[in-house]
């Protein structure tokens, strides 16, 4: 979990209860993924992504994904930000003014000068620091300064082939928050990661006001388009300019404009979240527009549509407050007990008995009377108790063959190891599988710019890059225990390797409610590391011999170079053709190269100085 | 005539040698030619081919023989360098009849290898080992290939000596030399000895030494040469006195500080050094005796008042010594565990404690008196 970030699952769905959507939005905008311009228009472009994946898997259709990021030039906007009383001279600075692309400030319809007219500084309001203005001289009565800002927009749309979402539950899906269907279907999926494609609609109508457009069809011969918002006091998606036509449009392309994004190709963006994507989803077609009119398509490597994962019930090892209390609000079962026999896995009543006994939970008591304080504590007393694990067969891995595939495609190494493990289970029962691999040379690696390649971890869960906090994430420990020199790995940070670990779970343990990370629990960090020490033996090999292959080099340049000094001194004293010297001289150091190959020096010949006893003379 | 006959012998040498080095080139030539790596045998100079000839009293390589090939990553640099000093001295200096230092061949031999960003030589150090190499090669010397080192070390007495500079030829007279004394070239082997007419040399490894028993008349008084090597005997003075030992059959008696520093220059003027074992055939001087001074002196003369504490290099040093084979006799063990016990040293000029020509008027012709020597 990211730093300041720390807030709890527990925490965030207090907090949506007790405050309105869009107070509870900016409250934790850092934890659902909108901190920082460049990440924030990734995890947009991740929501919709996730979305669009997730409908073409449902409707076993290869995905094609067509992302187009436009800038837009913003309308400016302007505000009062002072009104004179004759005194004053300092005035704070509405944050959105400063954070504007451009902003330039006017009294009395005149532009005033920086540095000239006014100074801007920090200063400090209680605990927070606030930006000020500060004038030459008092603002006199009746005057204002009114500030003009702009922030330059990006347009995202998102296009994809998959099923498309039914008119009726467009507005369900698009608009309202934390009501999506994935919380309700324990399957082994992407969307679990995303807080919702809702909080992105929420996003760009926050930060420019303007709806999303949203077209979708089912391919029914009937084309459903529809601007969309949400009413911010009841969390209700509210729909206009609705239209329905006739056409073979098939799929849903989703278009928002966003303030407060950017979009650069660095480690956290876009850019990097596509390519990562496509390696992890070898089946789908993922085409980028940048802002700049640049295509950029991440090819698809294979034809097979994966394996549909197999829905099953959730296990109570997998369960966390919130997920359960979500269960809850929307079970139909009467009793706690049928609840949890009926929409759990391996729930029997000999649990219920024993978890009563612990938790002196009366479980005859209808689901919706459980309390949250109740539900920390059985969720606790979950971890405690012995349980039949859960099914294997639900684990849907990308598949070895696969990975190789898309790896082989993308990142053109020049030696790749891809291992698919065995499931293992962690927390004494929840299933999980690790696919690793590890890419040397071609375009393997991250760029360093002028230092050349660096070593780049590719972390997912259940093929979804996890892009951020790196720091926190089983994953990274994984690699950062691993003594790479023993692999001819020496300073890895600048070798041109990508490290790739797949972990595959219907509970992914992650750090925390952003979905950003792999929680280190020891049986995960372990096999992660295996999986990846088992691929770097196999890339150790090749490394080997390009380094015998470097020795060789090494070995005939220091013959070559020394030839044309010996053949000069060879001919100052027996007067013999330094060409014909020079030509044999040449082959005798290329056979010798080659011959050296098989055996090393024979041992009667010196292999150091010291064996002439190179002592200083006294 | 003398004159004449020397520089014949001084002609024949230089083609020897040249020959020796047409040969060693063309041997490496045929080597090519049979498509064999080319390489040159040389006798390992490391201590496990370095041993001490108790019947000929001489530090001496053994016949272990190396080769130094071309086509071998260790060697290739080292085997350039040593065809560069070949062909410097075959070409420039024997060619010429002109001699050089090893400074000169450094810097003549040095430059930036075609195509490359590597010299020939960093160091001098480098060309120097590859000198030896050569030397070692061609069994001979690096006087025979017309390099000097560096001068050092005077001599005064009655002593006539016939010099030459290419073809002029001086006559030198050891008597007349002023305070300075005759400076003993690098290369000696041109010199002829004319008149002697003394009864021993008695060397000092101290300029102090030599400018106080000068002062003092020290060689007219007891008919003798003097000599000062001013520290490590150079190998021009080395080889003088191996000369006048066997040549004039000439006692040679030497006096260095009472610590193990000073007896291992006489170790070395004696039987050779460990660094240039190859060369104590020409440079030792077995008939040398140690004169002093020892530990016993210290006692006997009473000088405990004016020694110095040993250090821990001091220690160290005398600890391998004991073990070194030419210090194996009972005597020089004696003197060894004698300074390990008391842990201190003397210098000559210890003996001024006394009075100022009391190593003149009473040590020296009292030990050389008594044949109070060490072996």
């Amino acid at each position: 979990m990211a730093d300041k970030n720390d807030v709890s699952e527990e925490q965030l769905s207090k907090e949506f209860r007790e405050y309105s959507v869009a107070e509870f939005f900016k409250r934790n905008r850092q934890m659902l993924g909108y901190s920082g311009k460049i990440r924030s228009l990734t995890t947009i472009v991740h929501e919709f992504v996730t979305n669009s994946l997730d409908a073409c898997e449902e409707g076993e259709i290869l995905p094609e994904i067509l992302v187009e990021l436009e800038e837009v030039a913003a309308a400016k906007r302007e505000e009062v930000i002072a009104s004179g009383d004759g005194g004053k001279a300092l005035f704070e600075i509405p944050q959105e003014v400063l954070e504007a692309d451009m902003y330039e400030f006017y009294s009395n319809g005149i532009m005033l000068q920086n540095k000239v007219d006014y100074s801007i500084k920090t200063e400090r309001k209680g605990k927070e620091s606030v930006k000020v203005i500060i004038l030459k001289a008092p603002l006199p009565v009746g005057n204002t300064i009114i500030a003009k800002y702009a922030t330059g927009h990006i347009k995202v749309s998102v296009e994809d082939n998959g099923t498309g979402v039914p008119k009726k539950n467009v507005g369900q899906a698009f608009g309202k928050l934390l009501a999506g269907t994935k919380f309700h279907k324990r399957k082994q999926k992407r969307g679990q990661q995303g807080i919702g494609a809702a909080y992105a609609v929420l996003f760009g109508s926050m930060t420019t006001g303007k709806p999303t457009h949203v077209k979708s069809g089912i391919g029914d011969g009937k084309v459903y388009e529809c601007d969309l918002s949400i009413d911010v006091k009841t969390n209700d998606p509210v729909t206009t300019n609705e239209k329905e036509y006739a056409g073979k449009f098939r799929g849903v392309k989703v278009t928002c404009e966003f303030a407060e994004v950017g979009y650069n190709k660095s480690e956290y963006s876009v850019y990097e979240y596509l390519r990562r994507t496509a390696l992890a989803n070898p089946h789908a077609q993922l085409t980028l527009i940048e802002p700049t009119g640049n295509v950029v398509v991440f090819p698809r490597s294979i034809k097979e549509i994966p394996q549909k994962p197999k829905a099953a019930l959730p296990h109570a090892l997998g369960m966390n407050v919130s997920d359960l209390m979500d269960m809850i609000s929307s079970t139909k079962a009467r009793s706690l007990s049928g609840f949890f026999t009926t929409e759990f896995s391996r729930f029997s009543n000999d649990k219920v008995k024993e978890l009563e006994a612990l938790t002196k939970i009366d479980f005859k008591k209808t689901p919706s009377s459980l309390q949250w304080t109740e539900a920390e504590k059985l969720v606790q007393q979950f971890q405690k108790v012995k349980w039949i694990a859960p099914e294997v067969d639900t684990l849907v891995p990308i598949g070895e063959e696969q990975i190789k595939k898309s790896l082989t495609s993308l990142l053109k190494p020049e030696q790749l190891k891809v291992v698919e493990r065995k499931a293992r289970v962690f927390r004494g029962g929840i299933p999980f599988l690790v696919e690793a691999a590890v890419a040397f040379g071609g375009e393997a690696g991250s760029t360093l710019g002028q230092e050349g390649k660096g070593v780049e971890i590719l972390r997912f869960a259940n093929r979804t890059p996890l892009l951020f906090d790196a720091g926190n994430c089983a994953i990274t420990e994984a690699v950062k225990t691993i003594d790479w020199n023993r692999y001819d790995l020496k300073d890895i940070d600048h070798q041109p390797v990508s490290i790739f670990v797949n972990f595959v779970s219907v509970y992914v343990p992650y750090t925390g409610a952003g979905k950003l990370a792999i929680s280190s629990e020891e049986e995960i960090v372990v096999e992660i590391r295996n999986a990846l020490m088992e691929c770097a033996r196999e890339v150790s090999i090749y490394i080997h011999s390009l380094q015998k292959l470097a020795d060789q080099e090494e070995r005939r340049s220091i013959f070559m170079r020394y030839i044309g000094e010996v053949v000069a001194c060879l001919h100052d004293i027996t007067g013999v053709s330094k060409e014909k010297l020079k030509d044999k001289l040449s082959k005798i150091a290329k056979d010798r190269t080659a011959l050296l190959e098989a055996k090393d020096e024979s041992e009667d010949e010196l292999n150091s100085d010291e064996d002439l006893g190179d002592s200083a003379e006294e | 005539m003398a004159a004449r006959s020397q520089e014949k012998t001084n002609k024949r040498n230089t083609e020897d040698i040249s020959l020796k080095i047409k040969a060693l080139g063309e041997k490496l030539i045929s080597q090519i030619e049979a498509m064999d790596n080319p390489h040159l045998d040389i006798p390992i100079r490391g201590s496990a081919n370095v041993h001490f000839d108790e019947s000929q009293q001489k530090i001496i390589l053994g016949d272990k023989m190396a080769k130094r090939s071309l086509f071998n990553v260790a060697h290739a640099r080292r085997f350039m360098q040593t065809m560069l000093v070949a062909s410097y001295v075959q070409k420039d200096l024997l060619a010429n009849e002109l001699t050089a230092t090893l400074r000169d061949l450094y810097y003549a031999k040095k430059h930036t290898i075609e195509g490359t960003k590597e010299d020939t030589i960093d160091e001098q150090k480098e060309s120097d080992l590859a000198i030896v190499d050569f030397e070692v090669a061609l069994e001979t010397f690096r006087e025979r290939l017309n390099l000097r080192a560096e001068p050092k070390g005077r001599m005064a007495g009655n002593m006539t000596v016939e010099d030459r500079v290419r073809d002029k030829v001086d006559l030198i007279d050891l008597s007349k030399m002023g305070s300075g004394g005759w400076s003993v070239p690098s290369i000696v082997e041109q010199i002829n000895f004319k008149k002697v007419d003394v009864d021993y040399v008695l060397v000092a490894e101290k300029n102090a030494i030599f400018d106080r028993l000068n002062e003092d008349k020290f060689w007219q008084k007891n008919n003798s040469l003097i000599m000062t090597t001013a520290g490590q005997a150079a190998r021009g003075a080395r080889r003088f006195l191996q000369r006048l030992s066997t040549e004039l059959k000439l006692p040679i008696y030497i006096l260095t500080d009472a610590d193990p520093y000073g007896w291992y220059i006489y170790s070395t003027m004696k039987y050779g050094s460990m660094a240039l074992a190859h060369e104590s055939e020409r440079l030792g001087c077995r008939e040398a005796k140690f004169l002093g001074m020892s530990i016993s002196d210290i006692e006997h003369y009473d000088l405990k008042a004016v020694t110095i504490k040993a250090k821990e290099v001091d220690i160290k040093r005398a600890q391998e010594m004991k073990s070194y084979e030419w210090f194996k006799y009972k005597e020089w063990q004696t003197e060894i565990n004698k300074f390990l016990d008391l842990k201190i040293k003397a210098e000559i000029q210890s003996l001024s404690s006394k009075n100022l020509q009391y190593i003149s008027n009473t040590y020296l012709p009292e030990k050389i008196k008594n044949q109070d020597f060490l072996p």
